[in-house]
């Protein structure tokens, strides 16, 4: 286990506790899940796609996909599985560890829920983190379900969190997306549909199918209502997991957290540099999986997405050129930026247009979305370093970027 | 409507796709190949499936062109 995933976390609630209601003294077991919660009702596969639709519901992981869609694409009959994607391979993200280490039952019971409306005998939880890992097994065994629920370890690269990555591993095979774009709900656990998707829309759906659209839909926004959790780091007093209505506007959040002036970083590693936060909500497919970083105001910006696009660049499974060579030449190009040579900015205007759309899964698109933003953003910081080979700040290493073995 | 597609997963960049099908295929300088993204229209077919089946790391194909939807970290 490396430093960054034995960093405590703190949970914090903005408006009505939903997800993380009932776990201020820590983890829930079954009971005191059931006393906080209620049991879960048994509903039809219709029901949960009419309850999902209702209150839009989208996927949490970050490609925000909407669950009424992904049950409908589902065949009548026949699905296999049901697949809890537990990676969490977003190296700042926290918040699907959180749920499955303090709220394992309130996942578990969208989970089987959704199994039991499809049809499913099946549901696998695809983990990365140890802690996660033994809180789920211990949920497992206090629950009276039918169905049958497995625990699969996931190893920890960032392609690995990938849906198909995820499908290949349970299968014994490598964690890779494969080169053909085939959907898990037609082609999943073992070539058959499975409904899959992130930590938190499973608990999501156990909170609608308890409360019913209506309620469910009393906070947040109208097109997407309900809570969401964010994770903050970077440069806060407060950094962590927290729960707060959809479409809280962006400097609420990081006022509550204590987040220094500066630019701010949405949706993580594969995501955008704000312009400005001022009147940016946090809703999806924006928020993509809910990570918001902070850089402050004493850090050398490029030196710091400098930092990033090494990590990003070694992060790839190393299947498709375009990400191989375009991540390695990025570094190359914003490393010479920072050193002033003008060439760099050229070469890696170039490589932005040469990495999006050529890959097997999404890493060089999202990479070079958050490179491209980064020279949009910082173009101050752009000029500065081309002009005098710097911008008078040491790079403080304020976004995390895991090491060693993760 | 037929269009090219690479399985970048296979492609290894030997760049023969790129002589075959020149209005359609460039590549860029590592290689790769770089897709025009249009339509093979019919009387080009011939030429598209050829290009296909030279492929030595048979990562060409020519699919039917459909709507295609995001799979990734769901």
């Amino acid at each position: 286990m490396t430093i960054l995933q034995e960093t405590p976390v703190v949970t914090r609630i903005i408006g009505e506790p939903r997800l993380l209601s009932g776990l201020d003294t820590g983890r829930a077991d079954l009971q005191r899940h059931l006393w906080t919660h209620g049991a879960q009702p048994q509903l039809t596969r219709e029901a949960y796609t009419e309850l999902a639709e209702a209150v839009g519901l989208r996927g949490r992981g970050g490609a925000a996909f909407p669950v009424s869609l992904k049950l409908a694409d589902l065949p009548a009959n026949g699905t296999e599985a049901v697949v809890v994607n537990g990676s969490e391979s977003e190296p700042v993200s926290r918040k699907d560890r959180l749920l499955l280490t303090l709220a394992p039952h309130l996942v578990l019971d969208g989970a089987v829920g959704i199994a039991h409306g499809v049809g499913a005998s099946t549901v696998i939880v695809a983990v990365h983190d140890a802690a996660a890992a033994a809180s789920v097994r211990a949920a497992i065994s206090e629950r009276p379900d039918i169905i049958d629920i497995q625990v699969s370890d996931t190893p920890g690269r960032f392609v690995a969190g990938e849906a198909r990555a995820v499908l290949s591993v349970l299968e014994g095979g490598p964690a890779v997306p494969p080169g053909r774009r085939v959907l898990p709900t037609r082609k999943g656990y073992r070539r058959r549909p499975t409904f899959l998707s992130n930590v938190e829309t499973f608990a999501q759906l156990a909170l609608l199918a308890r409360l019913g659209s209506r309620q469910f839909g009393t906070t947040g926004l109208s097109s997407e209502p309900g809570t969401q959790l964010l994770t903050v780091d970077g440069a806060v007093q407060r950094p962590g997991v927290i729960e707060t209505p959809t479409g809280i506007p962006l400097d609420t959040v990081l006022q509550f957290t204590g987040a220094d002036a500066g630019p701010v970083l949405l949706g993580g590693y594969h995501g955008r540099w704000l312009p400005q936060t001022e009147g940016v909500n946090l809703s999806r497919p924006d928020a993509s999986a809910g990570i918001v970083l902070a850089l402050g105001s004493d850090t050398c910006p490029l030196g710091e997405v400098h930092q990033v696009a090494k990590w990003l660049a070694s992060q790839s499974a190393g299947q498709c050129g375009p990400c191989v060579f375009g991540l390695a030449g990025l570094v190359d190009d914003f490393g010479r930026i920072l050193r002033g040579d003008p060439t760099g900015w050229e070469d890696a205007h170039r490589h932005l247009g040469l990495v999006p759309g050529r890959g097997a899964c999404a890493h060089p698109d999202g990479s070079a979305r958050f490179l491209a933003s980064a020279l949009e953003v910082f173009g101050d910081d752009l000029r500065q370093h081309l002009e005098t080979g710097g911008c008078g700040r040491v790079v403080r290493g304020v976004l995390p970027v895991p090491g060693g073995s993760w | 409507m037929n269009k090219v597609e690479i399985d970048w997963t296979r492609c290894d960049g030997h760049g023969l796709c790129g002589t075959l099908l020149p209005d359609d295929i460039t590549l860029d300088e590592w290689g790769f190949p770089v897709l025009r993204g249009r339509e093979i229209t019919a009387g080009e077919v011939t030429n598209a499936r050829r290009a296909v089946l030279a492929c030595p790391a048979l990562a060409l194909r020519l699919s039917k062109l459909h709507r295609s939807v995001p799979a990734s970290h769901q």
